[in-house]
């Protein structure tokens, strides 16, 4: 990319949060590596509301749209999305579960400013993120309905969750759809006086139990071989010997991991660490931390080391792909059971390459 | 939007000699006979395989379910017979997806549905799939007798029944109370 035009990408994250997303000829970094934090004893996490408490009317008809299309997301399928899985497969109990990049926690960490690629990232383009890579599809353009709802339901589950901690009476705040796709961190969000004054807008942008926490590096480097053992022991019976997971009546709850269905190489998860910290803390499904923290990462690897679709941002050139964006732990132009992972990755949607 | 579905049974293979026995209590084309025998159409062959394993290898307890299957020895005739049975059809049912609805009036409804995050409960269907139809490794428990999979989590919770990955079934099955195992085996055998 030449230099004038990574500025002007940088000064249109900036000043236009609702304007139409820059042109994708060269995709900006919206994957940015979710926070990452040890968990520490006795952490009161935020408690959502029940969503029987959601209102009736046009507030809460969005919140409930962003609650199906979380758990659901298969109904943007061919539009927005283009692989089978679903949010809610990495963010456990409709992202409402500490520990499991919940979406409350999320919503009050943006907008968020990188100095590393000099953007501020609104909670819409960090969902944008979302579908263009964990999804392996097209991101809604700014401002759409769906990004509208998954952002007001979002805050929803965070807003409500703060009220009842801090002893707020009342329904949520009802916000305007531009403020709902901001997100919460910034000085002039709108938020009760009682949580503005216990909580900094930087304290809510780290609640507890956002992202996945860290775990520690494992005493021996971490290993995709050893990983398939681990595989084969506690994740293949409900992910399959071949990792395309299980769909029932059309449905994959039990999602593909690797392959054409999965997410892509521009994904948080196929860091090997993030899918590592993921793992630890929420596998096996209901029985989370039953795995070593040398498992995790081991397993993390093999999955990881499989050939996915082709990170967005490729323009041709694996070489460049990779010194540009893969600088951290994966698997995207390494050479594994002698296959150049990235070298004929699966399509992107739609399928350009 | 619901949507139905049932087993496809344009192919079904006729009965091997060895599945007449099952089928005295199972029924002759394995849709149950409460309380003597549960359903076994429905199930995938895999599943009705594992099943006559662990019951042979005593990960599965049933005074008469055990020597039952020790009358079949050896993998082909064990396949035979499963694939009979799962080739059988069940009534179909009407599916409801995941997030087609946000709450539930019936709290064992949401359950099956959402599960319970607070007790790391995950949701039934997300194995089971939706309407927990079941598929491969995952039985259906859609339409299954109530009795049947009462006794099948009480088992679970006593550790008579064993032969899950990880335990992920008697995890489960050890966070639900008398009440709701109850309430849950009730649910799910009179969808329809």
């Amino acid at each position: 990319m030449k230099p004038v035009l990574m500025l002007m990408l940088g000064a249109a994250a900036v000043t236009a949060a609702h304007a139409a997303p820059p042109a994708t000829t060269s995709l900006p970094d919206r994957q940015a590596q979710l926070p990452s934090s040890p968990k520490l004893e006795g952490q009161e996490y935020l408690i959502p509301r029940p969503l029987e408490s959601i209102p009736q009317g046009a507030f809460g008809d969005k919140v409930r749209r962003g609650y199906q299309l979380f758990v659901n997301t298969q109904q943007l399928r061919g539009k927005y999305v283009g692989n089978e899985l679903n949010c809610v497969n990495c963010h456990m109990d409709a992202g409402r579960k500490p520990n499991a990049s919940p979406i409350w926690g999320a919503f009050f960490a943006y907008p968020a400013y990188r100095k590393k690629n000099d953007k501020v990232n609104s909670f819409e383009e960090r969902i944008q993120g979302c579908f263009t890579y964990s999804m392996n599809g097209k991101a809604p353009p700014s401002g759409s309905p769906e990004l509208v709802a998954m952002s007001a339901y979002a805050y929803w589950l965070g807003m409500g969750g703060l009220m009842v901690q801090y002893g707020v009476a009342g329904e949520v705040p009802q916000l305007d759809d531009a403020e709902l796709l901001k997100g919460a961190k910034r000085d002039d969000f709108p938020a009760p006086d009682a949580i503005k004054a216990a909580l900094t807008v930087d304290a809510r942008a780290q609640l507890p139990g956002r992202g996945y926490p860290a775990i520690p590096k494992p005493e021996l480097p971490y290993d995709a071989s050893r990983g398939a053992l681990v595989y084969q022991a506690h994740c293949q019976s409900c992910h399959g010997s071949d990792g395309q997971g299980q769909a029932i009546a059309g449905v994959y709850a039990l999602p593909p991991l690797w392959g054409p269905q999965s997410f892509n190489w521009g994904a948080g998860m196929h860091r090997v660490n993030t899918a590592a910290f993921f793992i630890y803390e929420n596998m096996p499904l209901g029985k989370s931390m039953q795995l070593t923290t040398q498992q995790a990462w081991d397993v993390a690897a093999f999955i990881n080391a499989k050939e996915r679709p082709q990170d967005p941002r490729f323009e041709g050139n694996l070489d460049a792909t990779k010194s540009r964006y893969h600088k951290h732990d994966g698997y995207y132009g390494t050479t594994q059971d002698g296959v150049l992972l990235g070298k004929d990755a699966f399509p992107v949607f739609p399928a350009t390459h | 939007m619901a949507t139905t579905h049932g087993a496809q049974a344009t192919t079904a293979p006729a009965m091997p000699p060895q599945a007449a026995l099952c089928g005295s209590c199972h029924g002759p084309q394995g849709l149950g006979v409460e309380p003597l025998g549960p359903r076994l159409a429905g199930l995938s062959s895999e599943y009705i395989q594992k099943q006559i394993k662990d019951f042979q290898s005593s990960k599965r307890q049933n005074p008469t379910m055990t020597p039952m299957a020790m009358t079949l020895q050896g993998d082909a005739l064990i396949v035979q017979v499963a694939d009979y049975f799962a080739a059988q059809a069940v009534p179909s049912v009407s599916i409801q997806r995941r997030g087609e609805q946000v709450t539930f009036k019936d709290s064992t409804e949401q359950l099956a549905y959402q599960g319970d995050w607070s007790r790391e409960l995950p949701a039934c269907v997300t194995c089971h799939g939706p309407s927990g139809i079941g598929a491969g490794t995952f039985p259906r428990l859609a339409g299954q007798q109530a009795s049947y999979l009462k006794s099948q989590l009480l088992a679970w919770q006593a550790g008579t029944r064993q032969g899950d990955s990880d335990g992920m079934m008697a995890n489960v099955a050890n966070k639900l109370s008398a009440a709701e195992i109850d309430a849950i085996a009730h649910y799910f055998a009179n969808l329809k």
